[in-house]
């Protein structure tokens, strides 16, 4: 009986379990796995994991595995006497006070090691590049601090977090409305953002390639559509790339992009920047440009308490800042590809819209078009009237085809 | 008791004040529907506990299989992103505090007189309040899918998204509103339930002779005390910024959103083993009469469940392990969430090592407690991976935080809850629940429950958030959502199979009309004393308790060498029923009166402030009439009369059995 109860039960426990870690661990094509760390902070808690997972399965198979046995060996049988008692065992001291001890002794080393890895991953890291990460409904933005001397550089973009690999990254997390999580698991763990505080969180990318996430922490209504892509791509071509971030835009030439430019900057610059824009109107006269580098502001009758907010955080900035729109590889908190998500594109890296054959071959126009002419029915929000007090996301400007043309042919000036 | 001998019975000359003021009279025993609304039996209490608990389950559940049809496909359609986030925070609120909760109100309010050996819960009228007020709660709580859309923030809503700023919608009001409710339900029937188990405990029934189930019920009720109010505390907070324009979230006012997230999971993480420890009391209960043993090592089961009332108090953080508290904060909430794993591992070897030994009747009851010892287990064990503050980074806001609270909330909980439905259900209703449809039923809804849950351990590690309306194709996530949503539907159906059998068992007993024994598992507790069902008045006289598990010990005791043998016959040591001279409480009419005030208070919050008046007078005719309510009325004869017909002459039986409501009014 016991044999026979015992020798099923020790194959299929572990191989369950086996089946488990393995379809989790293993399943290809899953850009979010926390059991596939690639940063060394993720490492670093996956090998603080494993052991206790190892600990647990043990248990498990001792408890589950037990139970099973206790059940198949001490069950009645059909001719057995009810009158006919077992042993009335009440307790056993000593043995309980051993099964109090010995997990408590077990979870104590747990425990132990536990403590040195919060403490560890929570150093601050030398020679970092500081990030600050702001969340918000729903969408990441993240400003760039390159020798940490505590005042940004004039890099600001969104979704994609382009890093250098090899680098300690110092982010600093933060929230412009609600309580967000920003989260990239073969990085790192996540941190919250949470509106009126900043939070530290290290990462590091040993290798170039894409890192996906999500925000972890329910925002609202777009919650699901709140995502994360870090690029870390080799120091050299960091360098270059924030050197071009940094650079004025040029203004377009293009007769469909001066119309687009014009569309822009009476519609869109309510709530999207573009650092070093001249204003469309004064090309003609050539009446000298004048930029406009000030940092968005709800107006103040239509959102007093979001400015108030927004004056609080220093964000400086509204919606997504657009200076180098085409350097990205998505748009709308990157639920949609701006770059195509094919091989051959991705290929193309941070630079695929600076050659005209990349972005004819790259750009999803489509979703694009499809954004601008609607965006409430790309992406669930909040639009509201533009800029009511609790508008949030892009509303549908109800533009014509050949404006969505115009618009969409200034864009991609936007390198 | 002979101190309230001379202060209840009236003296002969006195007349009563049937109708004080020109209030209603007291009613007496009425038939029907009317036996119901007014009854302060403990007894019909906890059934309808049970019943409206039922009711919610089926609404929660159908929220259930809207979020698995949803996700079982990638780009589902099923549901938009706000319906969705409605739906889910319905769910978790609804079978959180309308389900697990009173689904444990609903076993304590029946077993605990019968356990403890009294006639009835220390203030039956408090008790028939805390119902009503429950029902008020859950029916507020609901209105919202007819007055707007519910709730859209989560079951934890944290601030800054529960204002009105990112939530203008009714919907969290309705939330806000119903739990208040709900949470005053909480406290009158803690209050009661704690005094009922200190104070009514028949002669002899020491706090070590007490079954387990009754201190699990006791240590719950002392957490309940103490937490409900901070949640309440919060709700308030929260009711005056979204209605009221009050700032204490407003961050741009300087407000910290994490103080929200320290109220709530000071009550939260307490409501946790308040939801499971009524369940571990159940199985307590149960493994030993099928295991033919005593249970193991009672005083560490009483002392384990002890030690989680006090430790569950200091371990709430490890829900914000991602929230930036800083390192040692973080530190010092792992340790003491790792240490709360030990009373808890204590309890599920000491049920092993029950059943160690024994003689195992694997009936119904036996095997949804075996389930819920395994399932609770898993659940168990990723808890105490979570414990490991960094991995919880990775862990919390997955899936895999979905799969662990529901291998401990459903895989522990409702498990404990259903095999007790099995168990109890003769005392309760006086037919067994079919045992060849129980046990089939055990084993789809084993499967189904798995099928739905255990991949969400998978699809939590491989990075697939919580609370998302939506997942992408390409991320892994298909396989796995698919099986958890033909689970849920499995699931779905093992219930609807459950209420099927309820009826063929009541339709099969009817037609057999046979008399069930007031003790058909040859158990152990003072409640299978008395037959099945339950008489109204409990017990013919109060037993007086010697030792832990008395009844048992009246039909069998252990001859020289230890064996245990039966010293007489079941029959013989039961009471028939046939109690006489018994006085009872009285119905009221008042409970459900002042309970039906609340709800318009609360809608008056949200829409109009003139039902809050109309309410708030319902509320203070309620209590008047309370107040100002005869302890009984003489002329419409007392409670129960058409069973037991009453001799309240007779004052010797009334002093004995004198109804605890008034004995505790005196003392």
């Amino acid at each position: 009986m016991i044999g026979k109860a015992r020798s099923p039960l020790a194959r299929i426990v572990p191989l369950a379990l086996g089946i488990v870690v393995f379809a989790a661990g293993c399943a290809s094509n899953a850009p979010q796995d926390t059991l596939d760390p690639a940063g060394p902070q993720a490492k670093q808690i996956d090998n603080l994991i494993m052991p206790v997972f190892g600990v647990a399965g043990i248990v498990f198979v001792l408890i589950l595995g037990g139970a099973v046995w206790v059940g198949l060996k001490f069950k009645a049988k059909d001719d057995d006497d009810f009158n006919e008692f077992p042993d009335q065992v009440h307790g056993h001291f000593a043995l309980e006070i051993g099964w109090t001890i010995v997990p408590a002794v077990i979870l104590a080393l747990v425990g132990i090691f536990t403590v040195i890895t919060i403490f560890d991953l929570a150093k601050k890291p030398a020679d970092a590049i500081t990030v600050e990460v702001t969340g918000q409904q729903w969408w990441w933005q993240y400003r760039y601090d390159l020798n940490n001397d505590g005042s940004f550089d004039e890099i600001v973009t969104a979704n994609d977090l382009v890093i250098p690999t090899g680098r300690n990254i110092a982010l600093r997390i933060r929230s412009n409305d609600v309580i967000h999580s920003w989260w990239a698991p073969r990085l790192a763990g996540k941190m919250d953002a949470v509106p009126g505080r900043t939070h530290p969180l290290t990462i590091k990318a040993p290798e170039a390639g894409e890192y996906i996430g999500q925000c972890a922490e329910f925002c609202g209504l777009s919650h699901a559509e709140m995502r994360i892509k870090v690029v870390a791509v080799s120091p050299e071509e960091f360098d270059a790339w924030a050197e071009a971030q940094q650079a004025p835009v040029e203004n377009p030439t293009d007769e469909a992009a001066i119309e687009g430019w014009k569309i822009f900057a009476g519609t869109c610059t309510s709530c999207h920047t573009v650092r070093g824009m001249n204003d469309p109107g004064a090309v003609e006269g050539d009446a000298g440009p004048e930029t406009s580098t000030t940092p968005f502001e709800y107006p103040e009758a239509k959102n007093q308490l979001a400015n108030k907010l927004a004056r609080q955080l220093d964000q400086g900035t509204g919606l997504p800042d657009l200076t180098h729109f085409m350097s990205r590889s998505t748009f709308a908190g990157a639920k949609f590809d701006l770059r195509k998500n094919t091989d051959a594109c991705n290929a193309l890296g941070l630079n695929w819209a600076t050659t005209d054959d990349g972005l004819a071959k790259c750009l999803n126009r489509a979703d694009l078009e499809a954004w601008l002419r609607d965006a409430p029915s790309m992406k669930a929000m909040h639009p509201g009237e533009t800029m009511a007090p609790d508008s949030r996301g892009m509303p549908n400007f109800d533009l014509t085809e050949e404006q969505i043309d115009q618009l969409v042919a200034y864009l991609i000036t936007l390198k | 008791m002979a101190t309230t001998d001379g202060t209840l019975a009236l003296g002969p000359g006195v007349d009563a004040p049937v109708r004080p003021m020109g209030v209603f009279a007291r009613p007496g025993s009425t038939p029907g529907w009317r036996g119901w609304i007014t009854t302060v039996d403990h007894k019909r209490i906890g059934i309808m506990y049970g019943a409206a608990a039922l009711f919610f389950f089926l609404i929660g559940g159908v929220e259930a299989l809207l979020i698995r049809l949803q996700l079982a496909a990638p780009e589902g359609k099923v549901l938009s992103a706000d319906l969705y986030n409605q739906v889910y925070t319905m769910h978790g609120t609804t079978m959180i505090f309308l389900v697990v909760m009173p689904i444990g109100a609903s076993f304590m309010n029946y077993l605990l007189p019968l356990q403890v050996g009294a006639r009835d819960v220390a203030f039956p009228r408090m008790n028939a309040l805390s119902f009503w007020v429950f029902l008020a709660g859950g029916i507020v709580l609901n209105s919202a899918w007819l007055l707007g859309g519910g709730a859209d923030g989560g079951w934890f809503n944290y601030a800054p998204n529960n204002g009105v700023m990112f939530s203008p919608t009714h919907g969290i009001d309705f939330w806000n509103m119903g739990l208040i409710i709900t949470g005053i339900s909480s406290l009158v029937g803690a209050v009661n339930l704690i005094v009922t188990v200190l104070n009514l405990r028949a002669p002899g029934m020491t706090l070590m002779r007490m079954p387990v189930f009754v201190w699990m019920s006791l240590v719950t009720q002392f957490m309940l005390l103490f937490a409900i109010p901070v949640l309440t505390s919060a709700q308030f907070l929260l009711l005056f910024d979204r209605l009221f324009g009050a700032r204490f979230f407003d961050v741009s006012q300087g407000a910290d959103p994490l103080l929200w997230q320290h109220l709530f999971w000071i009550f939260g993480h307490p409501e946790v083993y308040i939801m499971i420890l009524p369940a571990f009391g159940l199985i307590s209960e149960m493994i030993p009469v099928f295991a033919r043993k005593p249970i193991f090592g009672y005083p560490f089961m009483v002392f384990s469940g002890i030690a989680i009332g006090f430790m569950g108090w200091g371990v709430w953080a490890h829900h914000m392990f991602a929230s930036g508290m800083g390192p040692i904060s973080v530190a010092a909430f792992s340790v003491a969430t790792m240490f709360i794993a030990v009373p808890t591992g204590v309890k599920i070897l000491n049920w092993l090592a029950t059943m160690w030994g024994g003689k195992l009747r694997f009936d119904t009851p036996l095997l949804y407690s075996v389930g819920l010892v395994t399932m609770f287990t898993i659940g168990g064990l990723s808890g105490v991976t979570h414990a490991v503050s960094p991995a919880d980074t990775q862990q919390t806001d997955t899936y895999y935080i979905v799969a662990h609270f529901h291998y401990v909330l459903f895989g522990g909980a409702l498990f404990g809850f259903v095999g007790g439905w099995y168990f109890w259900w003769p005392k309760v209703f006086g037919y067994k629940l079919s045992e060849f449809h129980g046990k089939v039923n055990f084993w789809i809804l084993m499967v189904g429950f798995n099928l739905t849950f255990g991949p969400m351990h998978i699809l939590g590690l491989q990075g697939m958030p919580r609370r998302t309306y939506t997942y992408r194709d390409n991320y892994g996530f298909n396989f796995w959502n698919l099986v958890a949503t033909i689970g849920a539907v499995i699931i779905g159906i093992s219930f609807l199979y459950f209420f099927w059998i309820i009826w063929k068992s009541w339709k099969d007993a009817k037609a057999a009309n046979a008399v069930l024994s007031g003790d058909p598992w040859d158990a152990r507790g003072l409640e299978w004393m008395i037959p099945c069902p339950a008489p109204a008045h409990n017990f013919d006289v109060t037993p007086t308790v010697t030792r832990l598990d008395d009844f048992w010990h009246r039909k069998y005791a252990e001859d020289e060498s230890g064996r245990l043998i039966r010293v007489a016959e079941t029959a013989d040591v039961s009471m028939k029923g046939d109690g006489t001279g018994v006085h009872l409480p009285s119905p009221s009419y008042w409970p459900i009166v002042l309970a039906s005030g609340l709800p318009f208070i609360g809608w008056g919050l949200i829409f109009n402030l003139w039902f809050c008046l109309l309410g708030g007078l319902i509320v203070i005719t309620g209590i008047y009439g309370w107040v100002m309510e005869p302890a009984d009325d003489p002329e419409a004869g007392h409670g129960h009369e058409d069973d037991h017909p009453s001799d309240s002459d007779d004052s010797s039986a009334a002093a004995e059995v004198a109804a605890p409501e008034e004995a505790a009014l005196v003392d």
